[in-house]
Parts: C-alpha cells; structure tokens; sequence
C-alpha cells in the first residue's frame, strides 16, 4: 500500500518535471515581445485573434498583448512605463498622439527598424491619405494600424418611415430630415453624439469645408502653430449642434453608456461615428442600416476628411532579439493577407493599396457598399493645408480643453464663440509650452 | 547575557548604565525626563530593524513621492523625461491665476461641505432611529451598512446608469414628473448625482461611529434626564448628543477628508468631471491633467497643494483625537 503510494507520487513527480521541462522549454525558445494596445471589445478579441496567428505563423517569438485602456489611457501607462524602464516593445498609439510620440525620443522610427533587420517594406504603396499623414520626411515613423474616419451611420428603416430615401449631404439638408424624424414621431431621438465628437464634428468637418484648423498648414508647417477654429465655420457647427442638443434633436450618452450603443439599440436614428464601428453594428443593429459620407455645408466643394485611429511604435530600450521579433511581427501585419483580413473583420480602411485593390478586385466593396464610404470620404478632392490632416504637440491636452469648452456651451454657460475663443487661447498655450520644450526638433 | 535583558523598556532611565553606549542611551533617555515615554533600546541595531518597516513604507509611499512631486512641481517636462526646464514658480502662478483653478477649488469646497453636513445628519437620524427600531435591528443595521461593502467604481456605474438622461429608468421617471433632468447639459444636475452618490455611499461609515458612541453614554444619565420628565427626542438632543460631541467633531473631519481626496471613483464613473469641469474636484483634476493630459508639472504643482490641505486636516485630526480622551465619561 505504502510503495504504491511512493511510486504514484514519484510518477506524478517524474510526470510533473517532464511536463515543465516541456513547457519551459519552448517558452526559454520564444522571446516575448510585449505589445499594449487600446481598442476594446469585438475589436479587442480581432486584435487578440490577430496575435495568435502571428504566434502560431511562426515558432521564434510570442506576442504578448495587453489591452491598457483607452488611447489616453494607454499612452499615460507607457509614460509612467517608460520613465522607470518597464515599456512594451510595440505601443498603439492615437492619431492624436502622433507628435508627441514622434519627439518624445522614446521610439525607433518603423523604417530605421525595418532595414536594420532586413525587412524591405514599400513604403510608397500605402494609400494616399494614410501615407499623408504617418510619413515624415519621406519616411515613415510608425507603422500604419487601423486607420479610419468619421462616416454618417443611419437607420434606414426610419428614414424612410419620415419618407427619405437616404440622409442629405449637407448638412442644411439634414437638420431638416433629423428635425422631420422628430416631428413625425417616427423616433425621439434622431442623432446620438459620438464620445469622440470633437474629431468627427469639429476636425473633420472643418478639414471637409476646407476651413483652416492652425496656422501653418495645421501643424505641418512648424511647432509654432496655432488654432484659428474660432474665426471658420466651426462657430457656425458649434450653435447648430447647440441649437440640436437643446431641441433633443442631439442626444448626449452621457456616462455609463457608450453612444454607437444608442444607435445599434436602434434607440437613435443616425450618429457620426467611425467606420470601425463596422463589427459592432453588423453583429447588434437589428434593424436595416446604412452609411453615408459626411455632410458638408451648402454650396462648399468638400474635401476629403482626415485620418484617424492608431499606428504601432516600435519603443527603444528592448534587447536586439526583441526588437528583431517586433519587426518580424511588423512585417506579418503590413502582409496584403493579413491587411485584408484586418480590414474585412473591424471595418478599418485597409492601409495599403495592394490590400484595397485585392479587396476591390473580388467584389468585396460591391457586396459591402458602406465599407467603401471611408475610403471614398479619405480620398475625395485634392487635400489642401487644411485637410491633409493635424500636427500638434499635446494634441490630447487641447483636445481635452476643446470638450470641455464645448461642455459649456452645452450647459449654456458660454456662447459658441465665447468657447471656442477660450479654448483656442488655452490651446495656444499648450503649444507655447510645447513649442519650448521641444524647439529645434 | 540573558536575552531577557537585552531589551530593557520602560524602566531605561532607573537602570545603572552598565556599558559605554549604554550609557550615552541612557543619558540620552535620562535627560529626556524621566518618566513612561522615556523608553529605549540597549542595541540601536534593534530599535532600527523594529522600526525599520514602518520607516521603509513611509519611505516609499511617502517620502519619495513627495520628493518627486516637489522635484516636478517646478519644473515643465516632457511626458517621456527627455526634456526638462527648470521655471520656478511658474507652475503655482499659472495655477492660481486659472479660473479653472478657481473654479475647481470652490467647487471642492462647497462639494465637501454639503457632502459632510448631509452625510452627518442622515447618519445621524439613522442611528437615532437603531435605539427606536426593537424588531429586525439586525437587518436595518444590514441594510444600513450594504453601500460600503460595494467598490466605488461599482457604486459609481449603477448611479450613472439608473440616472442616464437617454436610457436610465429612474432619469425617466423625474422626466416624466416634468424635471428636466440632464445631468450632461446641467451642471447642477451633474453635482447633485455626485453628491448624492458620495454621502449615500459614506453614511454607513458616519452612523457606525454614532450608534457606537450613542451606545457609550450611560444609561444611568439618560434616565436621569428621563426621571426630570425629558421625552426621548429632547433628551437625544441635550444628553446624548453634547455626549456624543467629540465623535462628531471627529466625523466632520473625516468626512472632509472623505469629500476632498477619496471621492474620485464616483466622479471618475458618473461624470468625468463635467459637464464643463463642473464636478472636477481638485483631486480628480490632480488626475486628469497629470495622467490623462500628460501635463505633470501642473500636475505636481496642484498635488503640492493639496498635500498642505492634507497637512491641515491630518493636524485637525490628531486635535479632535485629543478632545475625544478628554471627553470621554
């Protein structure tokens, strides 16, 4: 009795060892490269689905990923990760956080990267408005990820129960349609605000009217940029959307509710929001629904929208085998495969031309018209200095100013132009302040 | 040496100083008068190792974040630590010539004193009520005591969902009593959520403090005074409660310190500090321009006050510490 005891122990034992060696093994093989990103849900589970293929693809590193919040969220943790040497190899990082990442001597810039480890990559082939945005001088800092932009969502079943075909494109035409919804009864709440209102209804609305943002070609032209959206039509957006928030015409989510859910739930009738919202709809909306490009205002030749999501930084202070498996895992996302399965699965714009022409060239675009919108609103017209997109230091910090001036105006606290010249002036200081810490770069 | 002698509390000073350091201790504890604090060690290696722990987390959870938040306070830096300018003063006069500032400080203010009056008097009646309820005393004490066993952020969720101006129920039925309710448009809307949270969520905590100290005065005075022909709420109002003063006084601080630094979960999930920085309490903005807008000398310099605020209130603590022993029958 006593034996068996001693040889079933030692047989697990035995069992046990050989199971670590086993396991240990192969993970003293893999070298893990660390990867934090931020988007959330059934995007997150695409993210997490595209790390196991690039582990099972190959049997020399594993992607480790960790989702670390929101896009602010996640760049404050690599901020306080950085500063004690604890950071991720890859960092997702916000359009809006392009300039700070770019000077914050944190990064190796993706193309430096990729030729030291051998990678040749055509960095000519991504389309126009992503490359417009991400090359620097010819080069690319950071590798484009999930592009997208703000298109006009709409629930086609009540557009037609208030008799139109499809929403007007401008935006004259559709405060009536919104306001025709409401007085026909046919939905309390024709528009939700998107969380992130400010990129898509101040941003790209000023990009598409062709309104100047900053001076300097918003940005691109120097650190010593500044706003100027309280003298353009932003005023103007700004009063009508106040006038639509207190008509409850625009509803505000508020907390504890995210706004694409308002319209999915069918709960509200249209909401401007990013082309990424794609999965989500497809899979919750459970009415018919459709897209369309952005409004632009009366009588205005627009232009196309600009760019936004996220791109991967490759971050200094890893081992050279890491930074060898962060390129190889580069090199596996920048596959037109790999682009286009990204693409079809979140509702992002596919990145690279060769991506978009395979998709093109098998009538996915045909069979699925609203995932063309994006593509179509990036590239409409020949971008100008004010449509090419934002370049500011601390884009976040006036960012943030932005929506809580604009909170006023809700509140009626403020005037729009009261708020807006508020924001702009504290806008501006956050660029001063940039300005010094980082001049000659 | 017996290892009983090695320690030697209490009576260091009357003990003949045996060994040169001994002696410099016991000089040391001899001229420090004599008397109950006057203990000491015979090792000093032993007195560090013992307080050695304590030492330790104040170090690291005090000392060093003071250092660093002092050291960032005058400086403006990139988010990354690459650059650094040293400005002086820069970061408090830009600070206290902000109307946000300002704003933000009333609004603090005025926040943690509604809070703390509120919480303290429904806490109050509750506890009042614990001597009049004799049947389900367990329950209601239960009941009573349920909020603080939910995590803020929870707490924080629920209200904001049950009170969303679009799809919250009871946000719905104030509606259709014809309150306008929207607390993302009105900023006392927003204020009045938060506030209702952070006191439904803090009354527990006041009314253990009170039935405990409601329960410490004697029986025999209460009825004493009931003898005198006082009726229960007039004898509530001129016993127990002056009884009960100190505890008071103790609850008014710490309910203070409760509105001023530990309310970040509600707001953080109810209102992000708006509409229009209309709930952005001075902690809550510490947070959102250090952590979420990266501006850390700011940052550090609004923590360098808040830290002389807390100095306050932990002096005022120790006070109203003192008044209780005082007190006590």
């Amino acid at each position: 009795m006593a034996s068996t005891y001693v040889k079933s122990v030692t047989g697990l034992l035995t069992a046990a060892a050989v199971f670590a060696g086993a396991t240990g093994a192969s993970a003293a093989e893999r070298v893990k490269i660390e990867w934090w990103y931020a988007i959330s849900g059934k995007l997150g589970d695409t993210v997490q689905q595209l790390i196991s293929d690039f582990n099972k693809s190959q049997d020399k590193y594993e992607v480790v990923g960790t989702f670390k919040g929101n896009y602010e969220e996640t760049m404050a943790a690599m901020v306080a990760a950085y500063r004690v040497n604890q950071q991720p190899a890859i960092l997702q990082s916000a359009e809006r956080g392009f300039m700070t990442m770019l000077n914050s001597g944190a990064i190796i810039p993706v193309d430096q990267l990729m030729e030291k480890q051998g990678y040749k990559t055509d960095w000519n082939d991504f389309i126009k408005p992503v490359a417009g945005f991400y090359i620097v001088n010819g080069k690319p800092a950071a590798l484009p990820f999930n592009s997208s932009t703000p298109i006009l969502w709409y629930n086609a079943d009540a557009f037609k129960a208030a008799g139109f075909d499809a929403p007007s494109d401008t935006w004259q035409g559709l405060e009536k349609q919104l306001y025709a919804l409401k007085e026909k009864k046919v939905i309390d709440c024709p528009m939700a605000l998107a969380g992130d209102f400010q990129w898509s209804m101040i941003e790209n609305y000023s990009a598409i009217n062709n309104f100047p943002f900053a001076t300097k070609a918003n940005g691109y032209g120097g650190l010593d940029t500044e706003f100027v959206y309280n003298k353009t039509g932003v005023v103007g957006q700004v009063a009508r959307m106040k006038k639509w928030v207190d008509d409850g015409v625009l509803k505000i989510a508020g907390q504890g509710v995210a706004p694409i859910s308002l319209f999915t739930s069918g709960t509200c009738a249209t909401i401007v929001n990013s082309t990424a919202s794609h999965s989500g709809v497809e899979a919750d909306a459970k009415f018919k629904w459709s897209a369309a490009v952005m409004p632009h205002e009366e009588g205005i030749d627009p232009k196309n929208g600009t760019i936004g999501g996220a791109s991967l930084w490759a971050v200094k202070g890893k081992s050279e085998e890491v930074q060898a498996g962060v390129a190889a895992f580069f090199n596996f996302v920048a596959q037109p495969g790999v682009q286009e399965w990204w693409s079809k699965a979140t509702g992002y714009v596919p990145v690279t031309n060769a991506a978009y022409q395979k998709m093109k060239a098998e009538g996915y675009f045909k069979q699925n018209p609203t995932r063309e919108i994006a593509i179509e609103q990036l590239s409409r017209g020949e971008p100008t200095d004010n449509s090419r997109g934002f370049r500011f230091g601390n884009h976040n910090q006036s960012t943030a100013i932005l929506i809580e001036e604009i909170q006023a105006v809700w509140t009626g606290k403020k005037t729009p132009q009261e708020a807006l010249d508020s924001s702009v002036k504290r806008g501006n200081e956050i660029l001063r302040q940039y300005e010094k810490l980082h001049a000659g770069k | 040496m017996p290892a009983s002698e090695a320690i030697d509390i209490g009576g260091g000073a009357v003990t003949r100083p045996r060994y040169p350091l001994r002696r410099s201790l016991g000089s040391l504890a001899g001229s420090s008068e004599v008397g109950l604090k006057a203990s000491h060690f015979r090792r000093p290696w032993l007195a560090v190792g013992l307080l050695a722990p304590q030492l330790l987390i104040l170090l690291f959870f005090f000392f060093i974040p003071t250092y660093k938040a002092l050291s960032l306070a005058f400086v403006q830096v990139d988010p990354f630590g690459g650059t650094m300018i040293f400005v002086g003063l820069d970061n408090f006069t830009t600070l206290f010539s902000s109307p946000e500032y300002r704003d933000s400080a009333i609004l603090t203010l005025w926040f943690s004193f509604v809070q703390c009056f509120a919480t303290l008097f429904i806490a109050g009646l509750l506890a009042f009520a614990t001597d009049v309820v004799i049947r389900g005393r367990a329950i209601y004490k239960g009941v009573i005591l349920l909020p603080y066993a939910i995590a803020p952020a929870i707490s924080g969720v629920l209200w904001a969902f049950l009170f969303n101006p679009v799809v919250g129920p009871l946000a719905h039925m104030l509606q259709d009593l014809g309150y306008a309710w929207d607390p993302n448009r009105r900023p006392f809307d927003a204020l009045l959520l938060v506030s209702v949270a952070a006191i439904w969520k803090h009354i527990c905590y006041d009314y253990i403090f009170l039935v405990a100290a409601f329960l410490a005065v004697p029986a025999s005075v209460i009825e004493a005074a009931a003898i005198d022909g006082a009726r229960p709420v007039r004898r509530f109002l001129t016993v127990t409660l002056p009884m009960a003063a100190p505890t008071i006084f103790f609850l008014v601080v710490m309910n203070f310190v409760y509105g001023l630094f530990e309310t970040f979960g509600i707001i953080d999930t109810i209102t992000h500090g708006g509409p229009a920085g209309s709930t952005n309490t001075l902690v809550y903005k510490v947070y959102q321009d250090g952590f979420r807008q990266l501006d850390l000398g700011s940052s550090a310099a609004q923590s360098v006050v808040l830290m002389v605020i807390a100095v306050v209130f932990t002096i005022l603590q120790f006070r109203s510490l003192e008044r209780k022993v005082n007190y006590q029958v």
